[in-house]
């Protein structure tokens, strides 16, 4: 009887294929979908290693993190900038007159387990997600990965930090809080600064005259919820899939041309680096904010329109435009009837509008200097286009600069200067420094391009004197360090012989594999 | 082609195998056994902290221990995995063959005729549709922006040129208090609101009067100023009081920064810089304009109050705005 | 076609080590840039001409004597003037105290006054003329002003913070450090140089059992963050003026009153728009909370804001993810 049952197990074992229960649920998902062929191309699809291709898993993960603090944060905050007196954990704001908003935030920060440590991560998570961008955008940009085929990827990378900085703007806009507040009153200025359109902008969007009826609140938090998370999330996905369809460019080496792509299969080694990576990404957010505070808005109150902090940056990525503010001359049109602020509409409606007109528009720029209207799979070394490089060290040093002349008043405080006289600085500043960086790098350029083997090891050479009094060198063989073992890149395998004792061991591949079985449906 | 000929071929056909001690699929460490090791270790500590993690959120520890503890393990569990990736999963390299993206060009012939002669179809023969739904289809795009935009909010109007103040209108400061001829001391500062806008009992401040009526009122001297702050203005600043509209005339922000001695104010936001004697004209920085003025005077009881309505627009510039 | 694989080497210092020490010098630098130190000590000049003279006013009453209050508010009560407060106290002619339940001033003992002669004409008479009035022997106006009719507080305030003597007469503001004198030497010479034309405010003595850090915190945003900055860390003002910090714990209560009360250098004069009760509420807010700030989410930065939070993010977030990322990959 047991002979039989053990027969009858072995038998169904037998029936399932050499695959088990996994080639089962393959072949079943297979008969609805067709997902196998496609299935087997994504596993197999080959990642290069190299480390600057993995600055745009840096912004993805952090968004991620971003998406579940947010859900999180959503379910407490209270979208509302009601009046109402404030009877909390705080103590110093006890019986104080504070919105809603700001109540819910404090009350997260203070009341709800774990919200304090969300909160920052939230934040944290944020100014990471915008500086990942960037330097992502950086390293697209100075190796010419954004050439064709690649220019769509670019233009959406670049809405994408569009959205993303001002989603952090509306987000830390929020809580209502005077340092933010001052800010959301700046936002409106500029906006109204805006010719024609200007004064209407900002009554439909805020309701009235600054402050409005209070709906710029609830408007900035369905926008910052759902609107731009959704449109981000299309985004990405386009993104990536745009990438997973032109498959990822890579530098020129042994092994690597146009046409193919070097490097490890997706499953598993990259899904394990990728996932493992991922983790740390979460990991550094939430050490952020378990151990640096961000935003401890319950030191600055509520937002009164007729209270101002000093020392009132705002959050990194909106510094540059700042900065831009603080050093405009005061040029404003008045004539006529009317008034048009130059010394606002300049640094922060029409500079910022060029540099992202710019940003977009660069693949097509390029495109129409160089003449290249090649498909391009490799990518450059920056130094090999000295050209790109400059102008883009160039436009990195006037942001830098930028960035720089939005805290005058902490400069001036720390090195002990007029804040005058840094001022000053910081208005010639931003014409020179972005010129010289650009000259200066353009200069290292060529000059690295015509010095072999930078980076690279030195070798001590012996240098022999003869009988006769000739001088000849000889080099030091190889150090086994500097040896490269050299593996031809392979496809990777359909099948791999997970049992090789069975095989006799010889490690040869085989040709013939086991476990076939022959099975005509 | 029969029912048979169209499926897919179930046969199973013998496929290459690759054997597990080939270079490509081995570990890139050189001792894996160590690294083995090494990483399990690293994961029993995420173990660990990890679940230190559930204990910390439990007792509701603080902040710093649950974010310590989440951060920690979750950073040995990614590290753990990571290194397992890098040093003991097949490397490689790998290759794979790009195929070319672009179609043949009779498959994009094909498609670009499909799109030019068949709509050239359509419109040769019901051009007159054609037209008349594009007009329709052109009107409807924009009719729908109307909602989208103009139920937003209300007109702007003259709401951005007017504030509260009008002729008797008393200052009063934060707690709904009156100012008086003493109040302030030369050197003295304060922030004022119309009365009315300033509930006294509870504290509360209207939105109008903290973001547009707001006013910053300076004791300059004991005097009233000599030389006016500008031409005409030599009533304005009885007993050396000076009142200027809050709002600074770069962005709005308050301009509650005042330094007694160099008698300046300075905007918080982007360092502006007004001169309180001549009348808050910018000395430096970003801001196009002077502060509004208030005409000062005495009511029967002897508080401060606006003469005028502030003979401006307050705040920053905009396209309407008339000097 | 050939391969490459590089195998793992002691590359790791150059890989991992080198840009991580970079990093790590880069955070500490700008760390540094915000860790609350000292004051900005500016560079520049003195114009004593500048400064808004107050002129005086002098009431005479038989029981306190005569006495300048050109210092204070006449007409909101409790608000530092002691004629319209809930207690005074005169003896012989002299001021001794006034004030109410939240802050009482009281004069230096008049047994101060012959040591404080002493001390002004060795420390202070070379800056302020001998007899504390701007005028040299020789009729020229000394380097520092008249210090006739200030008042005991305004002495007390700039011996005590350390301002006085001056370390640098040419600097456009003194800076608070460390004091020579003892804080009795301060107030012999309150006492003396208030002798000579007594005055008031008189030397603080703020009560804070019963004072309310939530208005302060209402009245501090409003009256102060302006210049102190929200969370108090100071900032620097116009023409190398600056405010200084007032999460130094050195700052006392007493010398957070003084200065609201005498409005030292280029801060403004809270008179009669401060009560001596709201005095107390900001000064029981800064002392309790701005010197020791609630942070619960962990290092605060110095309470400096996005600057460093922006530093913090790009080397220390991003640079260490970066990092990591240096060594998941390969260097080509």
């Amino acid at each position: 009887m047991s002979a039989t049952a053990a027969t009858t197990k072995r038998s169904a074992k037998a029936a399932m294929g050499p695959f088990g229960q996994v080639g089962k649920i393959v072949d079943e998902l297979d008969d609805r979908l067709g997902v196998a062929k496609g299935g087997r191309v994504f596993l197999d699809k080959i990642f290069p290693d190299h480390w600057s291709f993995m600055l745009g898993e840096i912004s993805l993960y952090s968004f991620v993190v971003l998406l579940a603090t947010g859900i999180f944060l959503s379910l407490y905050f209270v979208p509302s900038t009601q009046q109402v007196i404030y009877h909390g954990s705080y103590r110093p704001l006890d019986g104080q007159w504070v919105s809603e908003a700001f109540k819910s935030t404090v009350s997260i920060s203070f009341d709800v387990r774990g919200g304090l440590l969300v909160r920052q991560m939230h934040h944290w998570g944020a100014d990471i997600f915008t500086g990942s961008i960037i330097v992502h955008m950086a390293r697209i940009f100075f190796t010419g990965a954004f050439r064709k085929p690649r220019e769509l990827n670019w233009i959406i990378g670049t809405t994408m930090l569009i959205l993303a900085i001002l989603e952090g703007f509306i987000g830390y806009s929020l809580p209502d809080d005077l340092i933010s507040g001052t800010g959301l009153r700046i936002g409106y200025s500029i906006a109204e600064s805006i010719p024609f359109v200007g004064s209407y902008l900002v009554t439909f969007l805020w309701g009235g005259q600054f402050p409005g009826t209070g709906i710029i609140i609830p408007r900035f938090f369905i926008i910052h919820v759902l609107i731009i998370p959704l449109v981000l999330l299309g985004l990405v996905s386009v993104h990536l899939g745009l990438l997973v369809r032109q498959k990822h460019t890579q530098f020129a080496g042994e092994g690597r041309t146009e046409h193919n792509v070097v490097g490890s299969p997706m499953f598993p080694t990259f899904m394990a680096k990728t996932t493992g990576f991922l983790f740390m990404v979460t990991a550094a957010t939430a050490l952020l904010g378990a151990f640096v505070q961000i935003n401890p808005i319950w030191q600055f109150g509520s937002y009164d329109a007729s209270k101002i902090s000093y020392a009132v940056q705002p959050d990194w990525y909106m510094g540059w435009l700042d900065g831009a503010l603080r050093i405009m001359p005061s040029w404003e049109f008045a004539g006529w009837g009317h008034t048009i602020p130059f010394e606002v509409l300049l640094p922060a409606v029409v500079f910022p509008g060029l540099i992202f007109t710019i940003a977009l528009m660069w693949p097509a720029l390029e495109r129409k200097v160089t003449g290249d209207d090649e498909l391009h799979n490799l990518l450059d070394r920056p130094r090999d286009r000295p050209k790109r490089t400059a102008a883009g060290a160039a436009m990195f040093a006037l942001l830098f600069t930028l960035f720089g002349a939005s805290s005058t008043d902490v400069l001036a405080n720390f090195f002990h200067i007029s804040l005058n006289e840094v001022l000053w600085f910081f208005r010639i500043a931003v014409i020179v420094i972005p010129i010289v960086a650009g000259l200066v790098t353009y200069q290292l350029c060529r000059e690295m391009q015509g010095v072999h083997g930078i980076g690279k090891r030195k070798r001590p050479v012996i240098v022999q004197r003869s009988v006769q009094g000739e001088y000849t060198t000889v080099p030091t063989p190889p150090r086994p360090d500097d040896m490269h073992t050299e593996l031809d890149p392979e496809p990777v395998p359909v099948r791999i012989d997970i049992e090789p004792l069975s095989n006799g061991g010889t490690g040869e591949p085989e040709s013939s594999p086991t476990g076939v079985r022959q099975v005509t449906r | 082609m029969s029912d048979e000929e169209r499926q897919p071929s179930r046969t199973r056909v013998p496929m290459p195998v690759a054997a597990l001690s080939d270079p490509h699929m081995g570990d890139a460490a050189k001792h894996p056994a160590r690294v083995e090791k090494i990483i399990a270790v690293i994961f029993l500590l995420a173990i660990v902290f990890l679940a230190l993690f559930g204990a910390a959120y439990w007792q509701n520890w603080r902040a710093w221990e649950l974010g310590g503890t989440i951060g920690v393990g979750l950073f040995l569990l990614g590290f753990g995995l990571t290194a397992w990736g890098k040093y003991l999963m097949p490397q490689g390299p790998f290759v794979e063959e790009r195929h070319t993206l672009a179609s043949t060009s009779e498959e994009r012939d094909s498609m670009a005729a499909a799109l030019v002669e068949r709509s050239a179809v359509v419109v040769k023969r019901r051009k007159m549709l054609g037209g008349l739904f594009a007009l329709g289809a052109g009107i409807f795009g924009i009719v729908a922006v109307f909602p989208l935009l103009r139920s937003l909010g209300p007109l702007p109007g003259d709401s951005l040129d007017v504030t509260d103040w009008r002729k008797g209108t008393v200052l009063v400061d934060s707690s709904g208090r009156p100012v008086r001829k003493d109040t302030l001391v030369v050197g003295g500062i304060m922030t004022v609101y119309p009365q009315g806008t300033v509930n006294p009992q509870t504290g509360f401040i209207t939105d109008r009067g903290q973001a547009v009526d707001q006013t910053v009122l300076i004791r300059v001297s004991d005097q009233p100023l000599v030389p006016p702050t500008m031409p005409g203005r030599e009533d304005w600043t009885p007993d050396g009081y000076v009142a200027y509209s809050k709002l600074c005339t770069h962005l709005g922000c308050p301009v509650g920064l005042y330094e007694q001695e160099l008698e300046l104010l300075v905007c918080p936001c982007h360092q502006s810089m007004f001169n309180v004697r001549n009348g808050a004209v910018p000395q430096f920085g970003p801001a196009p304009r002077p502060l509004p003025q208030m005409h000062l005077g005495y009511n029967e009881q002897g508080y401060l109050i606006a003469m005028a309505p502030y003979d401006q627009a307050v705040g920053p510039g905009f396209y309407e705005r008339t000097t | 076609m050939r391969g490459v694989r590089t195998p793992l080497r002691g590359s790791f210092r150059t890989q991992f080590l080198l840009p991580a020490g970079l990093l790590v010098v880069a955070v500490m630098a700008s760390f540094a840039m915000f860790i609350p130190g000292a004051d900005a000590g500016a560079s520049g000049h003195a114009d004593t001409a500048q400064v808004p003279s107050i002129p005086n006013k002098h009431v005479t009453t038989r029981a306190c004597g005569t006495l300048n209050v050109k210092g204070v508010t006449g007409t909101t009560r409790n608000a530092g003037n002691p004629f319209n407060s809930s207690n005074r106290f005169c003896l012989n002619g002299h001021l001794v105290s006034y004030g109410s339940r939240y802050i009482t001033y009281t004069n230096p003992p008049q047994s101060l006054i012959s040591a404080g002669q002493l001390l002004f004409a060795q420390t202070c008479s070379s800056c302020h003329g001998n007899d504390a009035n701007g005028v040299n022997p020789d009729g020229t106006a000394t380097i520092g002003p008249n210090l006739q009719g200030v008042g005991a507080a305004t002495v007390d305030f700039w011996v005590s913070t350390g301002r006085m003597p001056a370390a640098d007469v040419k600097a456009v503001e003194a800076e608070r450090r460390a004091t020579r004198l003892t804080p009795l030497q301060a107030l012999e010479l309150a006492a003396w140089v208030n002798s000579l034309d007594p005055a008031v405010p008189a030397v603080p003595y703020p009560h804070l059992a019963t004072a309310d850090q939530s208005a302060g915190q209402d009245l501090f945003s409003l009256n102060c963050a302006a210049c102190h900055t929200i969370t108090g860390s100071g900032d620097a003002l116009a023409f190398g003026t600056n405010a200084p910090s007032l999460q130094n714990r050195s700052v006392t209560a007493q010398q957070a009153v003084e200065a609201m009360r005498t409005g030292p250098a280029n801060m403004p004069r809270f008179s009669g728009n401060l009560t001596d009760h709201q005095v107390a509420d900001i000064v029981s807010y800064v002392t309790g909370r701005l010197e020791h700030p609630d942070n619960p989410g962990g290092v605060g930065l110095g309470g400096v804001g996005p600057v460093a939070e922006g530093f913090v993010a790009l080397l220390i977030g991003v640079g260490g993810l970066v990092l990591i990322c240096f060594w998941i990959g390969e260097r080509s």
